[in-house]
């Protein structure tokens, strides 16, 4: 079984929530309440700020907490991406996967039963980016199987180390 | 077997065909891609031949509701003499505005008409009938409400009116009063931006708020409201004084470098001077100009933070300079002076149809030489006092100066005086609420258009219709066709479809016209320092940092910092009122759109916690914020991005006194406030020369 997931860089995102409309324009059909949030938090007074920008739908755990709790085993694994779906007809609405979420992943939907990110379930991995990531225009959201987005993780660190003149670097932490 | 693209597998998944488009939304018109089913839009993106790949702005990405909503204009409409726009047929609209016309025309002479546009949509159009044919030359964009300055300060510069930015290669990129990353311009920069501060670029960006940008860059400068030019001087003052300009490139490449740093040194523009000014410390000035002369390639650019003010020509007139000066100019992480693609007009017009105007283009004439754009907020002089001639029609095609331009009671009054005002748009904006005629036109998704992109290089975009017209709104090339015909100039405009005159225009290009269809867009060869092979076209042959444009019509060659014409707040009115964007808007066409409104409703004014603590003001508080000319009641939020004794609000909201069952009555109009106050040499509009109080309500 293969675990695919979401790689984001806060560095890049802008907190122009872009991926949620695009989540909510391909998932049109099917979704009622918003599967992918952005956060905008700031700290601090003026002029000593800081702040980060997160844009976050379901990490598709691979220990899923919300596939554990559900008392109608509605919540499933896909086994060739480890995606975490709800099944509609077997779910009664109870939160009770929200409760055990530790993100808020899982939200209750206008028709009364949990939504959550599919991982665009019908585009086929591999072949083409999840919507929100297809749009993000900074490309702050990278989709793909856990090992790759590990590589990637490391390839912008060594990227970073290849033009940082300073001797040492802590990486994620060169700026005040 | 050809390979299968990412258009493809949508295609599959959705039994959806690929019809490129362009998006209409903002004036970066980035080329886009329409996924269409039984004639409605299933999905957009962007198109991924183009620089911005598949990517798609917020506001863009909810555009795809424009596709669908009810409350779009869907036919003709004419005000009645009680004031009431009734339906009226197609045939009935055009010919009565083509007599109209004729009689302005032959009264007043075709100077009489203007005609104004934001997103230049098949502007051609206009040119041709409006300009060529009918003969006036007061055919304009929304420059004054918006990049005037910064327009003339790169003519004046560059002798081009709109360099972009090539951030992908850059070490060094400062930005002044721009903001990019919020409400975004051309969406490939600010990915490619984002991608070079990965490899190391740094970003400095100067702005009294903490902007979505100023929350990226490395060095924020939290500058007092339109003191940029002082910064701007002083910083050019340091190279100069350290001689740490590109000696070589200002030799062969610029005119007026002795006159600009004798002018710098002799008037003590020193970073001390422009420390008391600006409240940037004389340290941060110093080492700020010392990195950016040091580091390369780097470029500098500014916008409607600049803009906004009467001191905004001048500081932008530096920050090119200090371009030129450190020899960052068209070359690759620098300002690009974009070539354009090889396109024509798409109607062929004999010299001898044209009428050639006999008045000068009225802003020459309003006193302004050198304004790139009509400076529309004076049009109410010229409707109500024939000053400079008279106006007696106004055309505006998506273009909403009742909601965008300054003293919003003299823009009611001249939409009452004129004699012939029509509205093109898509939806019922205010202007078209003021207009006689209104007409409907078809969005972007029902339309074709030929266009040049924002990439640095040349980049033609074709976008065509993906569904049919909603109601009986037609593609603006269709209404100018239909109106031709009524003016009696119809054997011009013969075509059985879009494609013939699609043709035309593309006929010049080195590609099919078949592959540009399928891919709908076309990319040349981005050139470097074209300048080495085609040299500058300004009179000296050298970029001008003196500007002989500006000395010949008798303005100050170089650039100076006179807060002469400058409105700061005082004891009774103790804020600046800062005009921004919001991240969420932009113009009529985001205001009904239910998953932009779901994100922002409605604007606000943003203050900062001591201001508001002081002022016995909580978050979420209804304020009532006057000017000297205006008061308004709006919702304050507190922030610590805003500078205090700052107060900023996004403009372009409280749309909708009748349209729109998303918009009505969301948001505060905020332009009753400003007065009419310009740029003495741009003649563009100084928004943010406006003082205010504010009171919990």
């Amino acid at each position: 079984m293969s675990q695919y997931g979401f790689y984001f860089d806060k560095e890049k995102c802008v907190g122009c929530r872009a991926c949620e409309v695009a989540c909510q324009v391909w998932n049109d059909a099917v979704q009622t309440v918003k599967w992918r949030n952005v956060s905008c938090l700031a700290r601090g007074t003026y002029p000593e700020l800081t702040g980060v920008n997160a844009s976050l739908a379901c990490m598709h755990c691979a220990e899923s907490p919300c596939k554990k709790a559900c008392p109608r085993t509605a919540i499933s694994k896909n086994e060739d991406t480890g995606a975490v779906t709800v099944d509609q007809s077997r779910c009664v609405g109870c939160m009770l996967c929200l409760w055990a979420c530790p993100f808020g992943a899982p939200q209750l939907g206008a028709k009364g039963r949990m939504e959550k990110c599919t991982f665009c379930e019908e585009r086929p991995v591999g072949k083409i980016k999840r919507a929100c990531e297809e749009i993000c225009p900074q490309q702050a959201i990278v989709s793909g199987r856990i090992e790759d987005l590990i590589l990637h993780s490391k390839q912008v660190a060594a990227e970073r180390l290849s033009w940082d003149k300073r001797i040492e670097v802590i990486l994620g932490h060169e700026e005040e | 077997m050809a390979e299968q693209t990412t258009r493809d597998v949508i295609n599959e998944i959705r039994g959806t065909k690929t019809v490129p488009g362009v998006c209409m939304i903002c004036p970066w018109h980035c080329p886009t891609e329409n996924f269409v089913k039984n004639d409605r839009i299933e999905y957009v993106r962007g198109n991924e031949y183009a620089a911005n790949k598949t990517t798609r702005c917020v506001k863009g990405i909810s555009s795809i509701h424009s596709s669908r909503d009810a409350d779009r204009l869907l036919y003709p409409m004419k005000r009645n003499s009680s004031g009431v726009h009734e339906r009226i047929s197609w045939d009935d609209a055009l010919t009565q505005i083509a007599e109209r016309l004729k009689k302005i025309k032959d009264e007043y002479g075709p100077e009489s008409l203007c005609s104004l546009f934001h997103l230049d949509s098949n502007e051609m159009f206009t040119h041709q009938l409006l300009g060529h044919l009918y003969g006036s030359p007061n055919l304009s964009g929304h420059g004054a409400a918006c990049d005037q300055d910064r327009r003339l300060a790169a003519i004046a510069t560059f002798a081009h009116p709109l360099p972009v930015k090539d951030y992908a290669n850059s070490r060094f990129v400062m930005l002044w009063g721009a903001d990019p990353f919020g409400p975004n311009e051309a969406l490939h920069e600010n990915r490619e931006l984002l991608e070079a501060m990965k490899k190391g670029c740094r970003l400095v960006v100067v702005d009294p708020n903490r902007s979505r940008t100023a929350e990226k860059a490395h060095i924020w400068l939290p500058i007092k409201p339109g003191t940029d030019g002082a910064l701007a001087l002083a910083i050019a003052y340091r190279i100069v004084e350290t001689e740490s300009y590109d000696k070589a490139f200002c030799d062969e490449w610029v005119h007026g470098l002795d006159e600009f740093s004798q002018h710098l040194l002799s008037n003590g523009y020193s970073p001390e001077w422009a420390a008391g000014i600006t409240g940037i410390s004389k340290e941060t000035i110093i080492a700020v100009a010392d990195e950016f002369a040091s580091t390369k390639p780097a470029l500098m650019d500014g916008l409607k933070g600049l803009v906004n003010y009467t001191t905004g020509l001048d500081a932008l007139r530096t920050v090119f300079a200090l371009n030129v000066i450190t020899g960052n100019v068209d070359g690759p992480g620098n300002l690009i002076l974009k070539e354009m693609s090889p396109l024509g007009f798409p109607l062929e017009i004999p010299e001898e149809a044209a009428t050639i105007p006999k008045k000068p283009p009225i802003a020459h004439a309003m006193g302004y030489p050198m304004a790139p754009d009509l400076p529309t907020q004076l049009l109410p002089k010229a409707v109500l006092e024939g000053d400079p001639y008279p106006v007696k029609a106004l055309f505006f095609h998506v273009c909403n100066p009742a909601m965008s331009d300054p003293n919003t009671r003299l823009f009611e009054k001249m939409m009452g005086a004129v004699e012939l005002s029509v509205t093109v748009d898509i939806y019922m904006s205010e202007t078209a609420q003021l207009s006689e005629f209104v007409l409907p036109e078809a969005s972007t998704y029902e339309r074709a258009e030929v266009r040049e992109s924002m990439w640095a290089g040349p980049q033609t975009v074709m976008a065509q219709p993906a569904i049919a017209p909603l109601g009986e709104s037609r593609p603006y090339y269709e209404i100018m066709k239909g109106l031709a015909e009524k003016m009696g100039y119809g054997e011009y405009f013969q075509w059985d479809s879009w494609e013939d005159w699609a043709r035309t225009c593309t006929a010049y290009l080195p590609v099919s016209y078949e592959e540009l269809k399928e891919k709908g867009v076309w990319e040349g060869e981005l050139r470097y320092h074209k300048y080495n092979t085609d040299g500058v076209p300004t009179s000296t042959g050298k970029f001008e940092i003196y500007s002989t444009m500006f000395e010949e019509l008798g303005y100050h060659p170089l650039p100076v910092f006179s807060e002469e014409h400058r409105v700061k707040p005082d004891a009774d009115y103790p804020f600046q009122l800062v005009n921004c964007k919001m991240q969420y808007h932009c113009g009529t066409h985001t205001q009904n759109n239910p998953y932009l409104m779901a994100i922002a409703g409605e604007n606000w004014v943003e203050l900062n916690s001591k201001d508001a603590r002081r002022l016995g003001i909580a978050d979420g508080d209804m304020v009532e914020m006057a000017s000297p000319h205006a008061s308004a009641r709006i919702t304050a939020r507190i922030s610590e991005a805003v500078q205090p004794g700052v107060v900023r609000v996004p403009h372009g909201h409280g749309f909708g006194r009748r349209f729109g069952s998303i918009a009505k009555g969301k948001g505060t109009h905020v332009n009753p406030l400003f007065e009419t106050r310009v740029n003495p040499i741009s003649a563009g509009i100084s928004f943010n020369e406006c003082k205010v109080s504010i009171r919990k309500a």
